[in-house]
């Protein structure tokens, strides 16, 4: 029993050598930058981008507890370092903790966990858009029990609330005339007729993993000069037409203007 | 010490899960039409959604795991977990109740309760209890699908699978055969598994430590432990979304149908996908309407229980042998509940 208890890693010498002060120095960045990173995505609203926005105070969470132990984590190094051989000895009683293995980082372990930090500030944030469809854009929308579309009236509607109002309605007639006015994406794909096109925006429940794409279509002679992906506002009437050979409401545009992507960029049911 | 030649193989997997993430990324760029700056775009934005969402539950999880370190004795442990092994087991089944965690938090938890001689297999129940069974989760999932029987099916489920699995253990299983050498219990408590060796437990446990000492260990302790989970949570997080990015969903969603191949579909999901159990009915939702109950219910259920990160970080606690029970006794047993719920019940 005690050669199973032995714990190999709490052998490291006292002295830390080169190396592995500049381990512990790079572990100490990444939990700061990833703390700086989470306040940065908070501060830019790009953590629209990423999560619903219910979920933001995980995200202050994070913040938080990153900057929190990667504060202790530079203090713990700093004040090791000026202190000698007789703070050292401390140190080291500090942590002998059971069963723990301490000090056991690898330039593997650090590399993998500096993936997030490199990817969020080398790569431009942004939300998911056209590109990112996958398997089309779906027109029905997801339900929730709480939602009374209803009661939203016909202008201030946008595409999730609009699927929603379609699916409570057998008889899709009753919405023609309505006029309409909602901001997407646009997305078409070779099948649709050459005038007609999708307005369209990612739903997202809790995280982008569970993004879904939800449109309406749009029968309009501008379709042609439109480009994949570019966010519009497009005002109209519905009116019941073909689209992709189904029966359904199909925003009729009197305008479509190109705007500027909008600061929450999902729509969250 | 067979410690050491444990650890290369650990590396190795993990090399491996990475060549192999980036060789699918590889061959979907290859194929596909898209420029490489929009698939990394994307990726990169799927990426770090998946790990913003979960990364606040990992590092809570690791910060319950120090304080855990710095306040709880083995004493406290055994005073709390009864003698008899059933009652042990039914103690594990509802911890997640005193340890609020999803499954990114409980390995360090377990792994921590392990060292304080927590038994076998009351550690194993709280492991596949915990991410359900816990106050955060239930409430989303009341929030998700209402009180009703999906909510009530998914506690239940949960309960049977991971309170059988967690019998299996106790009556089966020896400590030395089950957990990496370096997390045996310094002093193990009598309960649940047996067979343990009785050990005097004099000389397990420090003076309790004071409250600002203890503190600061359960901080530098959590940034340890953010480094040892973390790479698991990050490289599960890449190949869910490598495959979200590159594997269309129309051809996932197509075998969403059968009473059988819905259930096998949506097991498949849930480990890829790997979303943290806090926030997974919000995603079940979306499939609520066009898959099978029994299907969404074994998402709901084996989802936490094993996932690729929650399988990899499985490996750093127990043996491999060990590692595969924990992945197909709940892929079976939802498996199985799922598709009698798809023929039996019309919910």
């Amino acid at each position: 029993m005690s050669v199973l208890n032995a714990h190999p890693e709490h052998d490291h010498a006292p002295e830390h050598g080169g190396a592995q002060t500049t381990q512990l120095w790079l572990k100490t960045a990444i939990l700061l930058g990833l703390g700086i990173y989470f306040v940065y995505n908070i501060l830019t609203g790009n953590l629209t981008n990423y999560i619903n926005e219910r979920f933001a105070w995980l995200s202050y969470v994070a913040a938080a507890l990153f900057l929190v132990i990667g504060a202790y984590s530079a203090w713990h190094l700093l004040t090791a370092h000026r202190g000698g051989h007789g703070q050292h000895a401390a140190h080291e009683q500090d942590h002998d903790h059971d069963g723990h293995a301490h000090g056991e980082i690898s330039w593997g372990i650090l590399a993998i966990v500096a993936i997030p930090l490199l990817l969020g500030t080398l790569i431009p944030s942004r939300p998911l858009g056209a590109e990112a469809v996958s398997g089309g854009v779906n027109i029905s929308a997801v339900e929730s029990a709480q939602v009374t579309v209803l009661s939203v009236p016909p202008l201030e509607r946008n595409v999730l609330d609009w699927l929603r109002a379609f699916n409570r309605e057998t008889d899709m007639t009753a919405f023609d005339g309505q006029p309409v006015d909602v901001i997407g994406f646009i997305y078409r794909e070779p099948t649709f007729a050459d005038d007609q096109f999708m307005v369209a925006r990612f739903t997202v429940s809790c995280c982008v993993a569970d993004a879904s794409a939800i449109g309406l279509a749009v029968q309009s002679a501008e379709t042609a000069s439109l480009d994949q992906g570019i966010w519009v506002r497009v005002q109209g009437t519905l009116q019941v037409g073909d689209f992709r050979g189904e029966r359904l409401p199909v925003i009729q545009a009197s305008q479509i203007d190109v705007v500027d992507q909008p600061d929450h960029p999902y729509l969250y049911p | 010490m067979n410690h050491e030649s444990r650890a290369p193989l650990r590396r190795q997997i993990l090399t491996v899960a990475g060549v192999g993430a980036g060789i699918v990324a590889l061959i979907a760029l290859l194929t596909s039409g898209s420029d490489f700056g929009t698939l990394l775009s994307i990726f990169s934005t799927r990426f770090l959604g998946i790990f913003i969402e979960a990364v606040p539950f990992l590092l809570l999880g690791t910060f319950v795991s120090g304080l855990i370190e710095a306040f709880l004795t083995a004493e406290d442990i055994a005073r709390v977990v009864p003698r008899n092994r059933v009652l042990a087991t039914v103690v594990g089944t509802f911890m997640g109740f005193t340890f609020p965690v999803c499954e990114c938090g409980v390995v360090p938890v377990v792994r921590r309760l392990y060292s304080k001689g927590l038994p076998l297999s009351v550690g194993v129940t709280f492991l596949l209890a915990a991410p359900v069974i816990n106050p955060i989760v239930l409430a989303s999932t009341a929030a998700a699908f209402g009180i009703g029987e999906v909510l009530i099916g998914r506690i239940i489920i949960t309960i049977i699978v991971a309170f059988s699995i967690g019998l299996v253990f106790a009556v089966a299983a020896r400590p030395q055969e089950v957990l990496r050498s370096a997390h045996l219990p310094v002093a193990p408590v009598m309960g649940g598994s047996g067979e343990l060796p009785v050990m005097p437990l004099l000389s397990a446990s420090p003076p309790r430590k004071s409250l600002p000492a203890g503190l600061r260990d359960a901080v530098s302790l959590a940034g340890d432990e953010f480094f040892e989970m973390g790479r698991y949570l990050i490289i599960g997080s890449m190949l869910a979304a490598a495959m979200q990015t590159f594997i269309s969903q129309e051809f996932l969603l197509a075998l969403g149908r059968g009473p059988i191949i819905s259930v096998i579909a949506m097991q498949g999901l849930a480990f890829l996908l790997s979303v943290c159990s806090t926030v997974d009915s919000f995603l079940a939702l979306a499939f609520a309407g066009t898959f099978t109950t029994g299907s969404v219910l074994a998402f709901l259920t084996f989802g936490p229980m094993v996932d690729i990160k929650s399988m990899l970080m499985f490996l750093g606690v127990f043996r491999r042998r060990i590692v595969l029970y924990l992945i197909l006794l709940p892929l079976l047993m939802t498996l199985l509940i799922g598709i009698w719920i798809n023929l039996n019940l019309a919910l």
